[in-house]
């Protein structure tokens, strides 16, 4: 056989082969996890092509998922909120996995999803959710959500000091790492809002550097704060423990000139108080 | 026949489109050699430039994704007015897409390293200014600075010598120069070309500087720098206006500044000012690197590239506010490429990202451009080399002459005000005050609905992961992925509602 035609028999046996494995994908059944997967990538008309095709599906699991792509062409309107929140209100009633989940969404409903928040509303379901379930991923997610209104949203209180006990008693009842650091980081900066003192705050924002993981340019913002902070604070062993780490972490960063010229006034006035001894 | 990388016909299976407003000399060709490589090496794929002028560039994209025929990558920016709304409902996070290794960059020294990594400044703007903080969106294709450009003849005609000045006061002294020169000749020529473009690049460079002292004794959060929004809370809660000493200063440079450009340079546009340093009546031209290509390639004489000579510390008119020698360029990549969530070609949009931002790929770009590169080791042209700024300047922005949104146009409207024939630096600065806190506040709360608008998708998706999660317990990718999206919504939402707290407490001040 010319070699041509082998070449042409492999290519035709691998078109076939591609076109096979095609026609396997596009008849794979739909399921459930691809319309989560779908919906988690901000793909909600493809999730819900999925979900229609979808058979014998658990009717609570189906209501669940159409409220889920009924939310995700924020903002809502008056009308879609009216329409998706008792239908969650309902499914909260019960005691199942697809529970906790439609109450923590009605709670953000409450909260978030409407033009005029309700917090008042917002908080009594974050605190049943918590109570029904406690320790659970939703409710501990509730409490972080609630911390970050009474940080920053509720009426002012007559002493800043409640605002921040309020939330200290939340933070207290979550034991996940990453949400515990995702509360102290905002109870960091939300202590520099409201100008409490740098030792209330150096030891939020150190709790959320030492879990790690957190996102955009936020941990480099931090490592800065902590050195800046401490700096001013008086703590110059720990100020330039965290410029040194950023500048040997981050390579990339347009702040890197102002850390170094900063570092040379810490280890300045390290050398003075050493001077002193 | 089936080794040759050309397709069998033209007929190429599928087609995607590009769409970018650097439509100057250069980076057209950059790009375009990159699609060349890119349709030989994919021959069923055809890449499609699309060039739209930016001048309508925000309307152009507006109307396009609104109308569902948006190319599949667009150029966007975070500093774009009004389209803030855009990226989260539009565009799709190309995250996950770099955590892998660009596999164009095999047999190269970056092969294995994730694409995230092969960037010069491993996406700092995204790091910045993200739609969804802790989400990559974009893949840039170069990096960029401001420079003073200038006819390298023309300088030595005028003052006897081609080499850079190292100071302001240097400036100064070409400014008289070129004065008495063209007096003498009877040639009318002056520093600097001008234009509204140039105008606001150049003053808002050495406003910048001046003012880096004072904005860093803003930083109460310890960053050692302020983001835009900070700096408008600030101004709206009264921590500085336009009398503070520290701002105020600035005003003295732009009034020397105005007097080396032309007559009515407000109302020029930045091809006015390239033609008065073309024909030789302007000895510099204030621009960013991305003009560099169209300035060497339309002169007739050599263009050198300098970086700003600045005001010291000991200078006479704004010494005693100056921190010292501020930064004149960004680490940041820039020439954001984003992919259209609704493009029917994902993968091979991502693989023609992946090329062009690959070494081969954005070596060619460069090559062509003469655009700086993005991407570690790819090797940069000597005559471009002088666009890096090392790592040498204080960067403290905040107080300038705009600060963010449409606060711009104030200074744009107040101008005459400090440049008139009867202008004055009080009667400017009273202006500025009396009109700034309208914008401001307009803008500071464009921020707060950006945030919360990046939040509202975010409560199905954070549900959706948990879907996932229920089937799959134990997956690490799907606990990382669950964290991370409620990370970023965690930011996001207390940003949202600290921004939403600051306009409660300042709604008194700026309603005029």
């Amino acid at each position: 056989m010319p070699r041509i035609f082998k070449l042409l028999s492999c290519v035709v046996l691998c078109l076939g082969w591609a076109g096979l494995t095609q026609a396997k994908d596009e008849n794979r059944e739909p399921t459930l996890d691809q319309v989560w997967a779908y919906a988690t990538t901000s793909q909600p008309i493809e999730a819900r092509n999925i979900l229609d095709d979808l058979e014998g599906l658990e009717p609570r699991v189906e209501t669940l998922a159409n409220a889920v792509l009924d939310m995700s062409r924020a903002p809502l309107s008056v009308k879609q909120w009216a329409a998706i929140e008792p239908v969650l209100a309902e499914l909260a009633q019960a005691d199942d996995v697809v529970a906790p989940r439609a109450l923590y969404l009605q709670a953000r409903m409450y909260q978030i999803q409407q033009l005029k928040p309700d917090y008042v509303r917002a908080e009594e379901l974050y605190l049943e959710l918590n109570q029904r379930w406690p320790g659970s991923h939703w409710a501990q997610l509730g409490l972080v959500k609630l911390g970050l209104v009474k940080l920053y949203a509720l009426p002012e209180p007559l002493d800043v000091e409640e605002r921040f006990a309020a939330v200290e008693a939340l933070l207290a009842q979550i034991t996940e790492p990453t949400l515990r650091r995702d509360l102290q980081l905002q109870m960091g900066w939300a202590g520099l809002f409201h100008q409490r003192p740098l030792d209330e705050v150096l030891p939020h924002l150190i709790a959320a550097d030492k879990v790690g993981g957190m996102m955009g340019i936020t941990p480099e913002d931090v490592m800065i704060q902590i050195g800046e902070l401490s700096f001013r604070a008086g703590y110059l062993e720990q100020s330039k423990a965290y410029f040194e780490r950023f500048l040997r972490e981050v390579p990339s960063n347009n702040k890197r000139y102002n850390v170094r010229m900063r570092l040379k006034e810490v280890e300045a006035a390290l050398a003075e108080q050493e001077g002193m001894k | 026949m089936f080794t040759k990388s050309t397709p069998l016909n033209d007929d190429r299976e599928i087609t995607i489109r590009i769409a970018h407003w650097q439509i100057e000399l250069g980076p057209p060709d950059g790009i375009q050699a990159a699609i060349d490589r890119y349709m030989e090496l994919n021959p069923n794929v055809e890449v499609k430039q699309v060039m739209v002028p930016s001048t309508v560039y925000r309307q152009w994209m507006r109307a396009n994704f609104a109308g569902n025929s948006a190319p599949d990558i667009v150029e966007y920016g975070a500093w774009l007015d009004g389209l803030a709304d855009l990226p989260v409902r539009y565009f799709d996070p190309l995250t996950e897409d770099l955590m892998q290794p660009n596999p164009y960059n095999k047999g190269t020294e970056l092969e294995g390293m994730p694409w995230l990594k092969t960037f010069t400044d491993e996406l700092m703007e995204q790091r910045l200014n993200s739609p969804e903080p802790g989400q990559y969106y974009a893949a840039t294709l170069t990096r960029g600075s401001l420079r003073l450009f200038v006819n390298r003849d023309l300088l030595k005609e005028i003052t006897g010598s081609s080499e850079r000045v190292e100071d302001f006061a240097g400036m100064r002294r070409i400014f008289k120069q070129t004065a008495a020169f063209s007096k003498k000749e009877g040639r009318k020529i002056l520093p600097l070309g001008g234009s509204k473009d140039n105008a606001i690049w150049i003053m808002g460079f050495y406003a910048g500087g001046v003012t880096n002292k004072f904005n860093r004794t803003l930083d109460d959060y310890g960053f050692l720098g302020l983001y835009p929004w900070q700096t408008q809370w600030k101004y709206l809660n009264q921590e500085w206006d336009y009398q503070t000493p520290g701002i105020k200063a600035a005003f003295k440079i732009l009034d020397e500044l105005d007097k080396q450009m032309p007559l009515g340079y407000m109302s020029f546009l930045r091809d006015d000012a390239v033609r008065q340093f073309m024909r030789g009546e302007a000895l510099f031209i204030f621009a960013g690197t991305w003009e560099a290509t169209s300035l060497r390639r339309l002169a007739e004489f050599p263009v050198d590239a300098w970086r700003c000579p600045q005001p010291t510390t000991s200078d006479p008119v704004v010494g005693e506010h100056m921190l010292g020698h501020y930064a004149d360029g960004s680490v940041s990549t820039s020439f954001g490429l984003y992919l259209n969530k609704r493009s029917p070609h994902r993968e091979v949009a991502v693989d023609f990202l992946r090329f062009i931002t690959s070494q081969e790929g954005n070596q060619l770009f460069t090559d062509k451009s003469g655009w700086l590169p993005s991407i570690k080791s790819v090797s940069v042209a000597p005559e471009i080399a002088s666009f890096i700024s090392p790592e040498d300047g204080y960067t403290y922005p905040g107080g300038n002459i705009s600060v963010g949104g449409g606060t711009r146009s104030v200074f744009q409207k107040n101008l005459y005000l400090l440049t008139g024939p009867d202008g004055s630096i009080d009667d400017f600065a009273a202006a500025m005050d009396r009109d700034m806190p309208k914008a401001v506040r307009s803008s500071l709360a464009v921020y707060e609905r950006s945030a919360r608008w990046a939040v509202l998708p975010q409560d199905s998706r954070v549900i959706a992961n948990g879907g996932l999660r229920e089937s799959k317990p134990d997956d690490p990718k799907l606990l990382l992925g669950q964290q991370r999206l409620e990370a970023a919504q965690n930011l996001s939402e207390a940003r949202a509602l600290m921004i939403a707290r600051q306009l409660e407490l300042t709604a008194d001040f700026g309603q005029n």
